[in-house]
C-alpha cells in the first residue's frame, strides 16, 4: 500500500484548502476537519514501509559510471518517518478537538494553516528531494507565522511579524547553500548527493562544498530555533493560543530533525559539521534553561525550556553514533510529547484564571487538582526522571557521551535536566502549592474536558515510552543504522 | 549573605524595567541558580577544548572563570541581549552567520 505514502501529505493539504474554501459553512468544516484530523494518525500507521516516486519515474541506471539516479521527487517511508507523523498526527487531531470544542463558531483559514503545517512538517520527514525540502520549510514558516498571528493574545502579530523578517533572512541563505550544492553535485535528490560526494565526483573538501554547509546550517538554525534564533523561538511559542504552541513547538522538533538528518548524510564527511551542531547544541541548552529560570511569565518559561531540549537532540545526532543518534531521535520524539502536555496544560490555567505571571498565581491545586498531577508528571518526564520517558532518552543521551570519550557533555546534560527540575518545581510551587492570593480570580472553575482528554492521552504516551522505550529505540537504531552505514 | 543581595537589588531593579511586580523569594533564588548554572555550564563547555590543546583549555578556563565571576551577576546581561527587540535579533542573526562562514573558512582547513 505505497500508494498511502504521498496521502499523509495530499491528505491534510487538501483538507486545509477545502476548510479554507468552505469556511461559512460552520457545520460542514467542523465535522470535515474532525475526520481529517482522525484519520491523520491512522494513515502512517496502515501503511507499508517503501518508496514512492512522484510522478511515476523510477531510478534510471547510468550504464557509463553505472550509478542510479532518482529522476523524481523521492519519498522514503520507513519506521522512523511512521513512528513521528503518526505522533505529529495525533498531536494534530488533539489540537484541532480542542479547538473544535473550544469556539463555538471556528475559523477556516485557521484549520487552513493548522492542516497545511502538518501537510509540511510530514513532506519534510518524508522528501529524499533537497529543494523539495525547502519549498516545505517555507511553507512550514509562513503557517506558523500564520497560527501565532491569528491567537487572541497581545502582541501576537508583532511577534509573528519579527519571526517572518528572520525567516527573510535564515531562508535565503538556505536556499542559497542548496543552490551551491545543486550547483556542485547537479542533483537535487539526496540519494544521488550522498552517491556523489562517497564516490569521489564532488570534493567534499571544496570550498564551494564547504560554504553550502555554513548556508544550510544558518538556515538549518532558523528552522530549529537554536541561538540565535531562540529569542524569537520562545516569543512565538508564548503568543500563541496554547493548543497551538503545542502545535508549533512540535513542528520545530519535525523540522529541526527532518534538515539535521538530510544533512547529517550529506556532511558528515566533513568532521566540522559535527562539532558545529555539538557546539549550537551546548548553547541552546545553557541559554535556554538558564533564561527559564528567570522567567515569570510561565508561557515563555516552557517556551526557552524547549528551546533548551532542542539541544539534547541536536547533541545526539552532532556525537554522531548510531546509539547517539538514536537517543537525539527518541529524545525529539518524547520532547514533542512532554512540551505539548505542557502546553495545553498551562493553557488550561491561563483559561481559568487569565494570568500568565506565576508571581500572581498560587493555591491552584484545590480548584484544579487533575490538571496539575498530570501538569507534575510532565514536568516531571522532561526534567528526566525516572521512570518517564524524558529519563530515558537522556540516559541514553548521557551513556552515548560518555561512550564517545566526552563526560564534560554528559555533566552538562545532567546539569541541564537538574536546572529543568529547578524551574519546574519553582513554578509548580508559584502556580499550585503556595497559598493563593486574595486578589486572583479563578474564572471559571472547570477546565474545557478536551483539554484534559488531551493531556491524558499525552500522559499516557509519556509513561508508556517512559516504561517500553525498545517499542521505539529498536524501530529508530536500525533505521539509523541503515543511514550512517 | 552578601551575593544574596547583590542579586537581589538587581533583580529588582530589573523588575522594574521588564515586569513590574513584587521582587519574591523565587525570584531572586531563581536568578542565582540561572547565575551559578550559566558559569559552571560555560566553564564546562569550555572543558571540551581540550580535544584540541591542553594548554589552550588551562588557559581559557581561567579567562573565562575570572571574566565570568568578576561580572556577576551575569543574568541580567543576558536578559537584555537576549529581549524581544528585532535590532537584538537580527544583529545576533548576522553576527552567527559572520561566525560560522569564519569558522568554515579556518576550520575547513582541519578536514
Amino acid at each position: 500500500m505505497n500508494e498511502l505514502i504521498p496521502l499523509m501529505v495530499i491528505v491534510p493539504m487538501i483538507a486545509a484548502l477545502l476548510l479554507s474554501a468552505f469556511s461559512k459553512f460552520d457545520k460542514v468544516i467542523k465535522v470535515l476537519a474532525f475526520v481529517v484530523a482522525f484519520c491523520l494518525p491512522i494513515i502512517p500507521l496502515v501503511s507499508n514501509y517503501g518508496l514512492h516516486y512522484f510522478g511515476g519515474y523510477q531510478p534510471v541506471l547510468e550504464p557509463i559510471t553505472n550509478m542510479t539516479y532518482h529522476p523524481a521527487i523521492t519519498y522514503s517511508f520507513n519506521f522512523m518517518q511512521q513512528i513521528f507523523i503518526a505522533i505529529i498526527g495525533l498531536l494534530t487531531f488533539l489540537v484541532i478537538f480542542i479547538y473544535l470544542t473550544k469556539y463555538k463558531k471556528v475559523s477556516g483559514p485557521y484549520l487552513f494553516l493548522v492542516f497545511m503545517g502538518t501537510a509540511a512538517v510530514t513532506a519534510l520527514i518524508l522528501t529524499d528531494d533537497i529543494f523539495n525540502m525547502f519549498v516545505f520549510f517555507e511553507i512550514l514558516a509562513l503557517a506558523q507565522v500564520g497560527i501565532v498571528a491569528a491567537s487572541s493574545i497581545d502582541y501576537s502579530y508583532e511577534m509573528a511579524l519579527k519571526y517572518m523578517i528572520l525567516g527573510s533572512i535564515g531562508s535565503p541563505i538556505m536556499l542559497l547553500g542548496i543552490g551551491f550544492l545543486l550547483a556542485l553535485t547537479g542533483s537535487v535528490n539526496i540519494t544521488d548527493i550522498v552517491l556523489a560526494i562517497r564516490s569521489g565526483i564532488v570534493n567534499f573538501k571544496s570550498p564551494v562544498f564547504l560554504i553550502s554547509l555554513g548556508l544550510i546550517f544558518f538556515g538549518w538554525l532558523y528552522a530549529s530555533g537554536l541561538p540565535p534564533f531562540h529569542t524569537i523561538k520562545s516569543g512565538i511559542y508564548s503568543k500563541a493560543e496554547p493548543h497551538g504552541a503545542a502545535l508549533l513547538q512540535s513542528f520545530t522538533v519535525i523540522s529541526m530533525i527532518s534538515i539535521v538528518l538530510i544533512l547529517f548524510r550529506v556532511y558528515s564527511v566533513l568532521p566540522i559539521f559535527e562539532v558545529l551542531i555539538v557546539l549550537f547544541s551546548v548553547l541552546a541548552m545553557i541559554l535556554g534553561v538558564s533564561l527559564a529560570l528567570t522567567q515569570t511569565d510561565f508561557r515563555r518559561m516552557i517556551g526557552f525550556l524547549a528551546v533548551g531540549e532542542l539541544g539534547f537532540i541536536g547533541l545526539g545526532i552532532g556525537l554522531g553514533t548510531q546509539f547517539s543518534i538514536t537517543a537525539g531521535l527518541f529524545q525529539a520524539l518524547n520532547e514533542i510529547v512532554i512540551t505539548a502536555l505542557l502546553f495545553i496544560g498551562f493553557g488550561a490555567i491561563v483559561n481559568a484564571t487569565n494570568e500568565v505571571d506565576t508571581r500572581k498565581l498560587g493555591g491552584l491545586l484545590a480548584y484544579h487538582p487533575k490538571v496539575s498531577i498530570m501538569l507534575l508528571i510532565g514536568g516531571l518526564a522532561m526534567a528526566g526522571v525516572p521512570p518517564l520517558s524524558g529519563f530515558q532518552s537522556k540516559l541514553m543521551l548521557v551513556q552515548a557521551s560518555l561512550s564517545c570519550g566526552y563526560p564534560e557533555l554528559s555533566i552538562l546534560a545532567i546539569m541541564v535536566s537538574i536546572a529543568t527540575f529547578v524551574v519546574f518545581v519553582k513554578t509548580f510551587y508559584s502556580m499550585f502549592l503556595r497559598p493563593k492570593p486574595h486578589d486572583l480570580d479563578v474564572v471559571t472553575k472547570d477546565v474545557p474536558r478536551a483539554m484534559i482528554f488531551a493531556m491524558a492521552v499525552l500522559l499516557i504516551i509519556v509513561i508508556a515510552f517512559g516504561l517500553f522505550p525498545d517499542v521505539v529505540t529498536n524501530g529508530i537504531s536500525q533505521y539509523v543504522g541503515g543511514m550512517i552505514h | 549573605m552578601k551575593l544574596y543581595d547583590q542579586i537581589f537589588n538587581v533583580v529588582k531593579t530589573f523588575k522594574k524595567l521588564f515586569s513590574p511586580g513584587p521582587v519574591t523569594n523565587a525570584d531572586v533564588s531563581g536568578s542565582i541558580t540561572s547565575e551559578i548554572f550559566l558559569i559552571v555550564s560555560l566553564l564546562m563547555s569550555a572543558l571540551l577544548l581540550r580535544h584540541l590543546s591542553i594548554l589552550l583549555t588551562g588557559l581559557v578556563l581561567l579567562i573565562l572563570a575570572v571574566v565570568l565571576i568578576t561580572n556577576i551577576p551575569l543574568i541580567p546581561k543576558f536578559k537584555i541581549e537576549q529581549e524581544d527587540s528585532l535590532e537584538k535579533m537580527l544583529f545576533y542573526a548576522i553576527v552567527t552567520l559572520g561566525i560560522i562562514v569564519a569558522f568554515m573558512y579556518w576550520g575547513g582547513n582541519f578536514v
